[in-house]
């Protein structure tokens, strides 16, 4: 799988830095599992990282290398990577992925249909950020939104238009208060999508502005 | 770049790493003294080499320290994660592989993540205002003080060619460990504008700085 689509570089020097509340982490997790680009690109981050705290005016501590020496041992520990970028399962299965996730399968969750062919789970709320899988059938138009805050969309299956992209499993779009869009599911078949945004959707259109507060989007 | 600036002064002074540090200074040469780093690091990890573990002590701990406190941590609690980080690095050297990444950074993945499991702890980082205004340049103004500001080599110089604004939240985010959310907010910018700004510059330096070395 190699994804056309990826989250901003400040999402993944954020990834990198450990910087996230968990629902974006985890969405960006996923994404990173089948995305070497994104690996490399947080591995260039790392590396960032350590040539800018090598720029950084030292300050003195009042500890020293020969005690650590004496009174420590050196071990032989089990394999283990300290980088992020290698530090996450790497795997082709995205929807397999996020099953283990949630560990349940993707039919088993509670689904609730919305109409117009579209079907949506909520998985929670976190600092801010809500958790949600959408599923829609072959065709289906989205409303057209704007967005309170932050947004990043990842495909598992299926894939979806938006303007003249197309997202595909794996792809995430990556989202924010300037993007205006309507998501439309290609005709090939269903499409099955992660969510995690920030702040409420603003629909263009009255009808899904009135089902709005049912549907705690 | 490297032969007019000062290094930090090192807590353990003696003469071999004098000698190094003015091999340091003349080899001008950022690739040398990472590859010097990573040498070290490889014989602390094969023969348990205590010189070689002072040396990589001496070049690390005290910018180590420093990241740490504009994280926000004090004085003592930077100091005791930074210790735990130094311990790891002797105790679990045979994790190092110098093919997936240098010395540097290693050792800086080390302390990211012990800071990571720091703030999961709920330990919650005090904003640090002070470390802001002591390791950043105001403005546009270049820093060329070794007291002051970021203060040696190629990276230095590369940070102080990008625009202010793009510097400004790549230092935001690497020094002081800020989300893009929470730099939007702070400087009550649109998320989509520090987004373009972190873009920039990491691109620039990417681009910049990487080379088929590790």
């Amino acid at each position: 799988m190699t994804p056309a689509h990826h989250p901003g570089e400040a999402w993944l020097m954020d990834y990198a830095l450990g910087n996230l509340d968990q629902p974006f982490e985890a969405v960006l997790r996923a994404h990173v599992g089948v995305c070497a680009s994104c690996r490399d690109t947080i591995a260039f981050a790392e590396r960032l990282g350590g040539e800018i705290v090598h720029a950084l005016p030292g300050r003195p501590v009042a500890f020293d290398a020969r005690a650590i020496c004496d009174h420590h041992e050196q071990e032989t520990p089990r394999p283990q990577a300290v980088s992020r970028a290698h530090g996450i399962a790497v795997t082709d299965d995205i929807e397999r992925c996020v099953e283990t996730y949630l560990d349940s399968s993707l039919d088993a969750l509670p689904w609730r249909g919305v109409g117009q062919g579209l079907r949506l789970c909520r998985l929670g709320e976190q600092a801010g950020a809500r958790t949600w899988l959408l599923r829609g059938k072959p065709g289906t138009v989205l409303p057209h939104h704007t967005h309170a805050g932050s947004e990043l969309t990842l495909v598992l299956k299926g894939a979806y238009f938006c303007g003249d992209r197309i997202y595909r499993a794996g792809d995430i779009e990556d989202a924010d208060e300037s993007t205006a869009h309507q998501p439309v599911i290609t005709r090939d078949g269903e499409c099955i999508c992660l969510a995690v945004t920030e702040g409420r959707l603003r629909f263009r259109d009255l009808l899904p502005r009135l089902v709005q507060p049912l549907l705690g989007i | 770049m490297l032969s007019h600036r000062h290094r930090p002064p090192s807590p353990v002074p003696d003469a071999d790493t004098r000698d190094d540090r003015v091999v340091d200074l003349a080899a001008d040469s950022a690739a040398r003294e990472r590859a010097r780093e990573t040498a070290w690091l490889e014989r602390v990890r094969d023969h348990g080499d205590r010189d070689a573990y002072e040396r990589l002590f001496a070049a690390f701990t005290p910018r180590l320290t420093a990241w740490i406190g504009a994280q926000g941590l004090d004085g003592a609690s930077a100091e005791a994660v930074v210790q735990d980080v130094m311990i790891t690095a002797w105790t679990r050297a045979r994790l190092f592989d110098a093919a997936k990444a240098s010395a540097r950074t290693w050792m800086y993945t080390l302390a990211r993540n012990r800071m990571i499991d720091h703030h999961r702890a709920g330990e919650r980082r005090a904003r640090a205002h002070d470390g802001y205004a002591t390791l950043l340049p105001a403005e546009d103004e270049a820093v060329d003080t070794p007291e002051q500001g970021l203060t040696r080599a190629r990276i230095a110089a590369l940070l102080e060619q990008l625009p202010a604004e793009q510097r400004q939240v790549l230092l935001l985010v690497y020094v002081e460990g800020r989300s893009h959310r929470e730099i939007a907010q702070e400087l009550e910018l649109p998320i989509g504008t520090v987004k373009s700004r972190a873009r920039l510059a990491f691109n620039r330096l990417r681009k910049l700085l990487e080379d088929p070395a590790p």
